[in-house]
């Protein structure tokens, strides 16, 4: 049973500390604006060479267009082939993609073995699909080939990156410590993975642990596979702590810095956010230059016609 | 490459790097002798500033301490500085995207391809823009985290000296803030950002900022309402001797407006153009007055003076001069400002000033570049575009394009009145700053211009070599650089001075406005002086 709470505990904690980073970085006050051009959420057809509303004349009374599916397509081609990465820094791009391709593959087995898992308690049985069940054959080589996949890559992309790492003379001497720990740790996580799918090809062992999962059973486990529970769980309590999280950190630094461009136009939502920030209190950490002081000339500058 | 490691700041020595074996430059200054050797500080600047960087002086405030209290005094100046960056109640304005910045950079490098400085350098090690930020969190993680292990662990390995605060001091004027840099991240960060941060620390709790970006620059222009140290009474007379002057070269008197009451738009210009390039300005008084726009200029505070230095060191500076344009024009009861041909204004006063004021007091705020192009579009102005009869490139001002967007207007003008135009490559918004980004351009006390010209110019020197190669070495053909900047114009001033290109190959630079007056069909004379030989 000790094992079931850790896998709930290291679920729980890493949805959790994730989570809770999003809010911290969500509630920070509304920052200036620092956007930087190509924005996508322009038009196509100014997105396309990294025009802006500012480039027409009177832009204020022009309809605002904003385009999200010129966001979203951005946004899925950074998240799935990391394009930045390919566009200029080859070399690197291929381990971590690997890396990162593999830790897709791996939640992608996840599902295919949630799925497994309720198939199974449902009283089918999941074999190579030979009997005509399209489901269960569909299941059963999605869990083998996303696994599979998943386990591989990240194995070769943590290896590349820590030996790049260690052995580019640039990376190595931007590198801490905690950079390679965090390379070896997910190496040590996808290698003990491998070593349990070595003695099970039909990845049984991950159904059975989301059966358990889910019948609050206990989790059966030999040395090996608890090995690698435990790194696993550890892992997944470890990364939110950590610059791995940059999956949040990507949504804040491309959409409320980088892309952010909205207009400070009258009666829109971003007016009104500034109206707030502009009444709340005057901050209690002032800066030491002789000039920092808040001047009562500046006070009256910035106080006029804010309830308009 | 530089066997240097962002740990090195706090390490004694004379200086961390030479400027020797810079980016190769194409012909015609691929051969030696074309261009001349950098001078670094000598013995007495290097006793009180910090020269151990490159010896290059870039900030003229920084100076080193003379007895142990006063090192110790900066030190603890430093982190109280360090702690108020990551506060809420003293930089909520930038608290989040610093964090981001700070935080999750896994070092990948990919920034340094796209740095003009670090590339130009010949690949400088502390010019890298992770070597700065790497430098700002190690410190920070020294300071802030404590426990030798741990603080290991995580990257903290560095010492807190004098010489490392003074060294990052300087190093964050060793970066042109154009973001060139965080366009590349995967992660979306920015090494620009934390270069302007560092400045801000410098200036807003150790008082530390270029004397003219601050005490001749910002301070100046709230005092008497201009960085120039232009007054109202000497502006007043400075609109007067430009009409004039209009009238003499054009044979056509045009009324420069001031403080009209109630206008359409109130122009705002760089101020420094009125002293360095007058044609710019002037340019803009026959266009509107041959639009007949109903337009005004400001003699109010920041109100003919469009520079705000506080968009490059400091945001509370930044802040006052914001508020007190934007006062000009209430007072004035302008329907909306159109700021001139000066990037950094563009941006401080559209962009970075936009979440400042709301309801009334958000008079809009636009560039002049989409005017100019419907003016020409609308064949407004009667052009000729064969009177512009020369090669001319356009040079992209960083915060016009990159961080504002504005990329076809300038372009679509250019195509119409230049038949000769060719761009830069790479262009548009991943152009290449001139290297007088930031405030550089006008930092010439010490020996920064030197370093300008030599290092953060020379990746855009190359540029113009590039998209003039076919004439560059005819002497008899003018070649023109436009240049739609102050800041920029100044850039080219000092650049193409110091390459000699002007007197060896005749390249000129100057603004937009001045090419489309240049194309009007009913001025007898060119607009653009240097022409008056060559055009019939």
């Amino acid at each position: 049973m000790l094992l079931l709470f850790f896998l709930y505990l290291s679920l729980f904690a890493f949805l959790t500390f994730s989570i809770n980073k999003f809010f911290w970085f969500a509630r920070m006050p509304l920052h200036g604006r620092w956007e930087l051009y190509p924005v996508p959420r322009e038009p196509a057809e100014r997105a396309r060479y990294g025009g802006s509303y500012y480039e027409e004349p009177e832009w204020w009374k022009k309809p605002r267009k904003i385009s999200r599916i010129g966001e979203i397509k951005k946004v899925l081609k950074e998240m799935f082939f990391i394009r930045r990465l390919f566009i200029n820094q080859r070399r690197h791009w291929w381990f971590s993609y690997s890396l990162h391709a593999g830790i897709y593959w791996l939640i992608l087995w996840a599902v295919f073995l949630l799925a497994g898992a309720v198939t199974e308690l449902s009283g089918q049985v999941l074999i190579t699909g030979e009997d005509g069940n399209f489901w269960a054959g569909l299941v059963y080589s999605g869990t083998l080939i996303s696994g599979g996949a998943g386990v591989l890559l990240l194995t070769v992309g943590s290896t590349g990156l820590f030996l790049r790492r260690m052995f580019n003379r640039v990376l190595n001497k931007y590198s801490a410590p905690q950079d390679y720990f965090n390379l070896l740790f997910i190496l040590a996580v996808a290698v003990s993975g491998l070593v349990v799918w070595n003695g099970d090809p039909g990845f049984d062992y991950g159904r059975e642990i989301l059966k358990a999962m889910l019948t609050f059973s206990p989790v059966k486990a030999g040395t090996a596979l608890t090995v690698h529970i435990l790194l696993l769980g550890a892992l997944l309590i470890y990364i939110p702590q950590t610059k791995m999280s940059h999956y949040v950190c990507k949504f804040f630094a491309f959409h409320r810095v980088l892309w952010d461009n909205e207009p400070n136009l009258k009666n829109s939502k971003i007016e009104r956010k500034i109206k707030r920030t502009l009444s709340n209190k005057p901050p209690v950490v002032s800066w030491a230059a002789p000039h920092a002081k808040i001047s009562e000339q500046l006070k009256e500058l910035s106080g006029e016609d804010q309830e308009e | 490459m530089d066997n240097i490691k962002p740990q090195d700041v706090s390490k004694p020595s004379e200086q961390m790097i030479k400027l020797d074996n810079l980016m190769s430059l194409p012909a015609p200054y691929d051969q030696p002798g074309m261009e001349p050797d950098i001078k670094t500080a000598g013995d007495a600047w290097s006793k009180n500033y910090c020269a151990s960087l490159d010896g290059i002086i870039g900030n003229d405030m920084l100076f080193r301490p003379k007895t142990g209290p006063e090192e110790k005094q900066i030190i603890s100046k430093f982190l109280n500085g360090l702690d108020k960056l990551f506060y809420e109640e003293s930089n909520g304005g930038y608290l989040q995207p610093l964090l981001l910045s700070f935080e999750y950079c896994e070092k990948c490098n990919t920034c340094s391809e796209a740095c003009h400085v670090f590339k130009g350098s010949g690949e400088k090690e502390i010019y890298r823009p992770v070597f700065r930020s790497e430098v700002f969190r190690m410190l920070y993680k020294k300071y802030k985290k404590g426990g030798s292990l741990w603080r290991r662990f995580l990257g903290g390995d560095i010492e807190i000296n004098v010489e490392a605060v003074m060294r990052l001091g300087e190093l964050a004027y060793r970066c042109n803030l154009c973001r060139r840099c965080a366009q590349v991240c995967p992660l979306g960060l920015d090494n620009g950002l934390l270069a302007r941060e560092i400045r801000k620390l410098f200036s807003q709790e150790m008082n530390m900022a270029p004397k003219l970006l601050h005490e001749k620059g910002s301070v100046l222009q709230l005092k008497t309402g201009s960085s120039t140290g232009i007054a109202r009474a000497a502006f007043l007379d400075m609109m007067e001797f430009m009409e004039e002057d209009i009238a003499d070269r054009t044979g056509k008197h045009y009324k420069i407006p001031i403080d009209k009451k109630g206008a359409d738009i109130l122009l705002i210009h760089n101020a420094g153009e009125f002293f360095s390039w007058p044609d710019g300005p002037a340019a803009f008084a026959i266009i509107f007055g041959e639009a007949g726009l109903d337009w005004t200029l400001s003699s109010d505070i920041a109100g003919y003076d469009c520079v705000n230095y506080g968009l490059f060191y400091d945001d509370l500076q930044a802040r006052k001069l914001a508020l007190h344009q934007l006062k000009a024009a209430r007072e004035l009861g302008v329907r909306r400002i159109i700021i001139g041909e000066c990037g950094h204004a563009h941006r401080a006063s559209a962009v970075t000033s936009d979440r400042l004021v709301a309801g009334g007091d958000n008079i809009p705020r636009e560039s002049c570049f989409p005017l100019l192009w419907d003016l020409v579009k609308n064949n407004i102005l009667k052009l000729n575009p064969a009177r512009n009869n020369f090669p001319v490139t356009l040079h992209d001002p960083c915060n016009i394009t990159r961080m504002m967007g504005i990329i076809q207007p300038q372009r679509q003008i250019i195509k119409a009145v230049c038949p000769w135009f060719k761009e830069m490559t790479p262009n548009g918004v991943k152009n290449y700053c001139c290297g007088g980004g930031s405030g550089f351009a006008v930092m010439n006390s010490l020996n920064l211009q030197e370093w300008m010209c030599k290092v953060s110019c020379r990746m855009k020197f190359k540029q113009v070599l590039e998209a003039f190669q076919n004439t560059v070495e005819n002497k008899s053909m003018i070649k023109y650089v436009c240049a739609p900047c102050s800041n920029c114009k100044g850039t080219f001033r000092n650049m193409l001075d110091y390459y000699q290109a002007t007197s060896r190959f005749n390249i000129r630079y100057g603004g937009l406005a001045e090419l489309i007056v240049n194309a009007m069909v009913e001025f007898n004379r060119p607009y653009l002086e240097f022409l008056n030989e060559d055009i019939t």
